[in-house]
């Protein structure tokens, strides 16, 4: 309880990120689950995510996001990612509207998620909270790199990497910008927000 | 992982790629330390490689356990357990369905090796078993839970101990009213760790909107981290919890 839960950063910062999930419950309702996944990222897609992806296929900064979304499997987890709390509003209005049946979560500051599901007439059914890192914090690497890195939940994106991109958009050898996608690539789910990273390596490299 | 030496140019562009670190640069080659390799293969799928030099070993061709290591740490990678892919497990993505977390309880998930540090699965057995004294219910569906021999120790399969993840997920539940010993006991015990975890607490929102561990947190001097992951309860057909309260 999981991937897109440990996500590190200010108030501030964390208002541009909002991660959704869905998956079908195994055992309960997975049988032919795969199409209803898939009309849930196209419902995403049609409201303009920083990123899209299935675990088991990958994300749009590897392939097609119809060639996602026509091909899902009934035992995958999709994912995408908004930077706007307007935009999953309105996802969620379209997902209502449809009653797909499909298990979704909405990842981000609670009191924003909550009032958005507000508007649209839902309410939060279930929550997981983060309590932190604990145990040899000392093995961390430093505080801006994590903001960074928490934004794949699988570890996918390296803080060695992360830390070379820095090192980069200093000397001028790329931009805050091209370093995102590059780093987004790895997150196989799709749930890396590349605005709000291209707006922590800029303020990482003194930009 | 591995690196094929004859084709390896020495260009150095894998090495940071790595999340824990494991390539290293061996008389001007790359190496991979397979001792500390999770078998992610994001090395691999990140196409770094200008001469196809990474060779992965698919998870179906691994030998038990080392394959652990990919269920655990590989996204694409599908637990034969549970089906699910990731870190095998569901958790309370599908609660308002499953109804895995209902009233008067709370999961607790302690995903040890997370953010970027890894675990063996050696120091995962402290926390099983350190969860299992405080009589936790682990979640049948999760990987980590198939590999515990005995739920009443929460002692692991020997032959796993070695074996090292990017992560993994211990996954259980306790009735709220033994919810804040077992939260004490975590504390304790992750001192033994030679890693990191990341610590989820878990609950279905009362009728009131007001979360049960809320005053357990208070107590134990504990301020969850403001951005949660909410279930919005879209999922069919609905759990019928009443029926259980």
């Amino acid at each position: 309880m999981t991937h897109t839960l440990h996500r590190q950063g200010t108030p501030e910062s964390l208002s541009r990120d909002y991660p959704l999930v869905a998956v079908m419950a195994h055992g309960f309702n997975d049988k032919g689950g795969g199409p209803k996944l898939g009309r849930f990222l196209e419902i995403c897609w049609k409201h303009g995510p920083v990123n899209l992806g299935d675990m088991k296929q990958g994300s749009v900064f590897t392939y097609d996001a119809a060639d996602i979304y026509n091909n899902v499997s009934d035992t995958t987890i999709v994912e995408c990612c908004f930077d706007d709390l307007n935009k999953v509003e309105a996802v969620l209005r379209d997902l209502k509207e449809e009653d797909l049946g499909v298990p979704v979560v909405v990842s981000g500051l609670i009191d924003k998620v909550g009032e958005c599901c507000k508007k649209v007439g839902l309410e939060i059914h279930t929550v997981a909270q983060s309590l932190g890192v604990w145990g040899k914090t000392e093995l961390l690497p430093s505080k801006e790199v994590l903001e960074i890195t928490t934004m794949c939940g699988h570890a996918m994106v390296a803080s060695h990497l992360v830390e070379k991109m820095i090192e980069d958009i200093k000397k001028g050898k790329t931009t805050a910008e091209k370093a995102a996608k590059k780093l987004a690539k790895p997150c196989e789910c799709g749930i890396f927000n590349t605005t709000r990273a291209t707006e922590l390596l800029d303020k990482a490299a003194g930009k | 992982m591995k690196v094929d030496p004859e084709k390896c140019i020495g260009c150095e562009l894998c090495v940071p790629v790595c999340p824990v670190g494991a390539i290293l640069m061996e008389d001007d080659v790359a190496k991979v330390n397979e001792d500390e390799c999770c078998e992610c293969s994001a090395c691999y799928r990140s196409e770094i490689c200008a001469v196809d030099a990474l060779v992965e070993t698919p998870a179906k061709d691994m030998p038990w356990p080392r394959v652990i290591r990919a269920v655990l740490s590989n996204p694409r990678v599908e637990s034969p357990d549970t089906r699910v892919p990731g870190r095998g497990t569901e958790e309370v993505k599908t609660n308002e369905v499953s109804g895995r977390v209902g009233p008067g309880f709370a999961g607790l998930a302690i995903e040890l090796g997370r953010p970027g540090v890894g675990t063996r699965m050696s120091d995962v057995q402290k926390v099983t078993m350190a969860m299992a004294e405080m009589g936790a219910a682990f979640e049948a569906e999760n990987p980590v839970t198939q590999w515990i021999t005995d739920l009443k120790t929460g002692k692991l399969r020997d032959d796993i101990l070695n074996e090292k993840s990017l992560s993994a997920i211990v996954e259980c539940g306790f009735p709220i009213g033994k919810f804040k010993a077992a939260v004490e006991r975590l504390r304790e015990v992750v001192k033994q760790l030679n890693t990191v975890c990341s610590v989820v607490s878990a609950v279905k929102v009362s009728k009131d909107g007001s979360l049960a561990t809320d005053p357990i947190f208070k107590e134990l001097g504990i301020t969850p981290r403001p951005n949660s992951k909410n279930n919005v309860g879209l999922g069919r057909p609905l759990f019928k919890f009443e029926e259980v309260e």
